[in-house]
């Protein structure tokens, strides 16, 4: 057999395509993707705030609270029950097809409270501290509980509510695993939850109406930010604000708002003061040092 | 600053990547068109082998690596799927280069066909490093008849 030589054809093996062109292709299928699921997440985590069912809500807030309730917890103590109560006595009957509400105390001179997902109202001691009517206290709580109603904690958990919702629906998050533990890293920070200037002031209404509800009046209930504003203007700068009220709209701004509130719904915010019981700042109502 | 380092090694990466590649390409096509007159044939075990006075074994091997740009490139492929592309040219310009090098050996030596060649590969640089260097060797190796 002759041989005779062939120019060897190009381009068999290798695609005519320019690279850059390829890489430009990629690049955008993988952009549009993730911009695709990252709009899905928060598609399906908005769908999800308002149909989580309690059970799931629950098991979330089981997740959760570790993270977000880092000891020094107090277990036992007197105090709790005391809170719980005040809190079922604020109660609405909205929110019976909620998870039930739990009361946690933690060790800390914050002047500061929390409510998580699944009902868990953290409360810190500097708070118990801090107030010197019951109808503050009282204010303070039933503000949570409009953050509760309003499902702001599962709102701002953002798209990370979809996968403590997958993870607890496919039964991951229940034991105390290391996958829990992963899932809370994915979370983030949860004692920074902010919310809106909206989601306060709209919980801050819900709490006056509650107040009004329990003791007929919204007086005294709002001392504890009047005492804040004054030590403001008497100092002529703002004071190094608890937490609580930091985080939350002005406390002038604030006050104003609610009593235009009450002067429309024609809530009277005078009224006698609800006494604290004894030694609400020490462990157990014992006597203390405070 | 970590973003302008990516988009430098990406840039670079294209461009000389680019050059080096097309240089290689016309210095491939070049000596490819240089030894043409010397067959390359492969026989089934049961064909009868061209009858020679002398045979010898040729071996030609290269290695080659990607620039960053296929790296990335390659790696987005990755979380699609499909067709790497980018590889393609890579490995193309692999194989021809080391059957090159081993059919010049074998002109060098005088050979006037080159039976039974076999090309072979394996990786080398890391594996399980998610950016690591990714290189391959080449090998070519046949029998050179007089
Ligand atoms: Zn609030």
């Amino acid at each position: 057999m002759k041989y005779t030589p062939k120019e060897i054809p190009e381009e068999i093996n290798v695609t005519p395509v320019h690279p850059l062109v390829n890489f430009a292709h990629l690049l955008a299928t993988v952009a549009i993707a993730t911009v695709a699921i990252y709009a899905g997440l928060g598609f399906v985590a908005v769908g999800l705030v308002s149909h989580l069912s309690p059970e799931t809500e629950q098991k979330i807030g089981q997740v959760l609270l570790p993270a977000a309730a880092p000891p020094p917890l107090i277990l036992e103590d007197d105090r709790t029950q005391y809170l719980e109560q005040l809190l079922i006595s604020l109660q609405p009957s909205t929110l019976q097809f909620r998870p039930p509400l739990t009361i946690h105390l933690v060790d800390e001179p914050a002047v500061n409270a929390a409510i998580l997902p699944g009902g868990h109202v953290l409360i810190m001691t500097g708070l118990l501290e801090a107030v010197e009517s019951e109808n503050e206290l009282a204010f303070v709580l039933a503000h949570e509980l409009g953050h509760f109603e309003a499902r702001d904690p599962l709102r701002a958990m953002g798209r990370s509510l979809v996968f403590l919702a997958l993870a607890s629906a496919l039964g991951l998050g229940s034991s105390s695993s290391n996958g829990s533990s992963a899932l809370i890293t994915l979370t983030g920070n949860l004692n920074e939850l902010h919310y809106s200037r909206k989601q306060e002031s709209a919980a801050d209404q819900y709490a006056l109406s509650l107040i009004v509800q329990k003791y007929q009046h919204g007086g005294h209930s709002l001392d504890f930010f009047k005492r804040l504003q004054e030590q403001e203007t008497a100092l002529g700068f703002p004071v190094h604000q608890p937490e609580l009220l930091s985080t939350h709209p002005l406390t002038q701004n604030r006050i104003d708002n609610l009593t235009q509130l009450a002067r429309q719904q024609g809530w009277s915010l005078e009224g006698e003061a609800t006494p604290l019981p004894e030694g609400l700042a020490c462990p157990n109502f014992e006597e203390c040092d405070f | 600053m970590e973003l302008l380092v990516f988009l430098t090694l990406l840039t670079l990466g294209y461009f000389v990547g680019l050059h080096l590649e097309r240089r290689h390409f016309e210095d491939i096509k070049r000596r490819e068109h240089k030894t043409l007159f010397v067959p390359i044939a492969n026989f089934g075990a049961k064909q009868p082998l061209p009858t020679a006075q002398t045979a010898q074994l040729f071996m030609g091997s290269v290695v080659v690596s990607t620039d960053y740009f296929k790296s990335f490139t390659a790696s987005l492929r990755n979380l699609v799927g499909g067709r790497i592309v980018v590889y393609e040219s890579l490995l193309d310009r692999g194989r021809r280069e080391a059957l090159l090098r081993m059919k010049e050996q074998a002109i060098a030596a005088g050979a006037t066909q080159i039976v039974n060649v076999r090309l072979e590969t394996s990786n080398i640089g890391s594996q399980t490093a998610n950016n690591g260097m990714v290189a391959i060797e080449v090998i070519a190796y046949g029998t050179g008849i007089r």
